[in-house]
């Protein structure tokens, strides 16, 4: 067979500043708690915005790939949590542990769940009502199991500083903790994004009829997607617990989950950084505005908040990742001159 | 072609209804490896029912569909892929966000794993001539390069017996000689067995060497392309109904 032109492979240039980017994006958050360390603010809006991260990079594999408009992060998390927790302040078991196998919980349940759902050919905004749904019922029923839920917060015993226990006097543990879970979700990303599953999901979401009959499994891959990340999200409850000090069937949220999956919306569906990116720019303005906005009007942030995102749901409604690269592109084209422009495309053809 | 060979596809009896409306009723016929078989009829006639019974994308009510031996009347549409049979959409359901190369990547995944997978999607490429268009997403192709990207999908997952529905609607007459060259191709070099739904008549004329003629969700005519065009019943239905337009 002939040698195929190059422009369909994998252009080197380009991966190797793709890698610089993630690089310098690493080191700056590994420099953040340094920099800004002392300030106890300023370190749980950094938290709170790569736990943000987190369960939005994992909804990117059942939201954004999958294409399932799943509600339903802080079910995993809620789960997550207070097995972990459970665990801890009944049987000291430590929460390295605990969040593995609050991890396994959730993707357990997702599987229940999950199977009933795609069986029965739940789809699309009745698949978001279900899972919408699923956080509520989970609140109550911990509300009222109240051997391991009830209405009062249970609290996690006290350390000033456990590594076994996970428990920490300062955020900054909790920042590396969660810094090392968002890696590893958005490796698990990537690796996803070029295979075979990446591939099914991404078809799914487009077309599921179009995709079953070229040999995709709908209800088997939409399985898997959703046990990743159920168990992403899972093992994140675990960290969340300690963080807090404390479970709380409040965990499950339904507002919290509503806002996973905008967060992944927003950011562009399918695209590995996409939901990051626009964690670290709606949640760190959001909380920033917040606090800003102090007495009768700090409930403002809200409406500016929500504007901001009609603006983006109506200028760019394939998210704030494909901004970048529209800057990227606009940015070569007139830092470069027409004629290097023109070789640079017969080089690559 | 000969239709003393095996039959590759066999539907017997098959019904579908949708409530009161039979769109399918008690169809069967045969579809024999190595042809291209013509199923012609008028809107609403149940073609497209009929290849969503067969590919399993619907159950039908009753009947049976059996595939190179098997009883695929149940199975899902990805387990009825593997067994080698695929399909097109009448209304193309195209991968719009995903590039050229990775919707056929999704294809050619049916047969491959993920070393070959590459140079399968290469050699689909190349017979379906779409180099120049590889990189592209799909939701910025005409309906000519959808058509065929959506035919090379399909074709990615190696299928003894490849469904068209309407595959030649909306092409102007170049695209449409272009199209059939390339279907008379896969049906030639690959020996892929062809079923096509058509509304065009000439293009299904000079493709298929045989017709099934439907009407109303029945079965009322089954011939050569010159037996069917003489077929008074026929005319009636189908062709009188064109030409009174």
């Amino acid at each position: 067979m002939k040698t195929m032109p190059m422009k369909s492979k994998p252009n080197p240039k380009l991966a190797a500043r793709k890698a610089a980017g993630w690089l310098a994006l690493g080191l700056v958050a590994l420099l953040v708690p340094r920099l800004i360390g002392s300030n106890q603010y300023t370190m749980v809006l950094a938290t709170t915005v790569l736990l943000y991260a987190v369960m939005a990079s994992a909804w990117n594999i059942i939201g954004g790939m999958a294409g399932q408009m799943d509600l339903a992060a802080t079910a995993y998390l809620g789960l997550g949590a207070f097995t972990a927790g459970t665990l801890l302040i009944r049987w000291n078991i430590s929460p390295w542990i605990g969040m593995l196998l609050g991890g396994l919980v959730a993707a357990g349940f997702a599987v229940l769940v999950g199977y009933s759902l795609f069986r029965f050919g739940v789809t699309d905004v009745w698949y978001a009502l279900s899972s919408s749904a699923l956080v509520e019922v989970l609140r109550v029923v911990f509300l009222l199991w109240e051997d391991v839920g009830g209405p009062v917060e249970k609290y996690l015993p006290f350390h000033n500083w456990s590594l076994y226990h996970m428990r920490f006097g300062s955020y900054v543990p909790y920042y590396y903790i969660i810094l090392g879970l968002l890696v590893i979700t958005l490796l698990v990303n990537d690796r996803i994004s070029k295979s075979k599953l990446g591939y099914y999901l991404l078809a799914l979401g487009e077309s599921e009829d179009a995709a079953e009959v070229l040999g995709v499994d709908a209800r088997g891959c939409k399985l898997k997607a959703l046990m990743i990340y159920a168990f992403i999200v899972g093992a994140t409850g675990g960290v969340y617990a300690c963080l807090y000090g404390f479970i709380h069937p409040n965990f499950f949220s339904g507002l919290q989950g509503t806002e996973v999956a905008i967060l992944g919306i927003v950011g562009g569906m399918g695209i590995t950084y996409g939901p990051l990116l626009a964690t670290v720019l709606l949640v760190s303005g959001r909380e920033i505005l917040r606090s800003n906005l102090s007495g009768e009007i700090e409930s403002l942030y809200l409406a500016v908040y929500a504007v901001v995102l009609i603006l983006i749901a109506l200028f760019r409604p394939t998210g704030v990742a494909t901004l970048i690269d529209d800057i990227y592109r606009r940015f070569k084209r007139t830092g470069e001159n027409h004629v290097s422009e023109i070789s640079t495309n017969s080089t690559s053809l | 072609m000969s239709q003393k060979s095996q039959p590759i596809l066999q539907v017997s009896n098959v019904t579908k209804r949708f409530g009161n409306l039979v769109a399918v009723n008690d169809v069967s016929l045969q579809i024999y490896a190595g042809e291209i078989l013509g199923l012609i009829g008028p809107n609403g006639a149940g073609k497209t029912t009929l290849f969503n019974a067969i590919t399993g994308l619907a159950r039908p009510d009753s009947g049976r569909v059996i595939f190179k031996g098997v009883d695929i009347t149940d199975l899902l549409p990805h387990r009825i892929c593997r067994l080698g049979m695929s399909r097109t959409f009448q209304v193309t359901k195209a991968f719009n966000n995903m590039r050229v190369e990775d919707a056929i990547r999704v294809g050619a995944y049916n047969r491959h794993g993920e070393k070959e997978v590459v140079q399968k999607v290469d050699e689909v490429i190349q017979f379906c001539d779409l180099e120049d268009i590889r990189l592209w997403k799909c939701g910025d192709l005409g309906l000519a390069q959808l058509r065929r990207v959506e035919l090379a999908r399909a074709m990615a997952t190696e299928p003894d017996l490849l469904l068209l529905d309407e595959a030649g609607a909306g092409l102007n007459a170049t695209e449409l000689s272009e199209l059939m060259a390339m279907l008379r191709r896969l049906n030639r070099e690959l020996g892929i067995t062809l079923c096509v739904v058509e509304h065009v008549m000439p293009m299904v004329m000079s493709l298929c060497g045989r017709i099934i003629v439907l009407e109303s969700g029945r079965l009322i005519a089954e011939g050569t392309p010159d037996v069917i065009s003489r077929n008074e019943r026929v005319i009636e239905a189908y062709l009188g109904e064109r030409g009174g337009r």
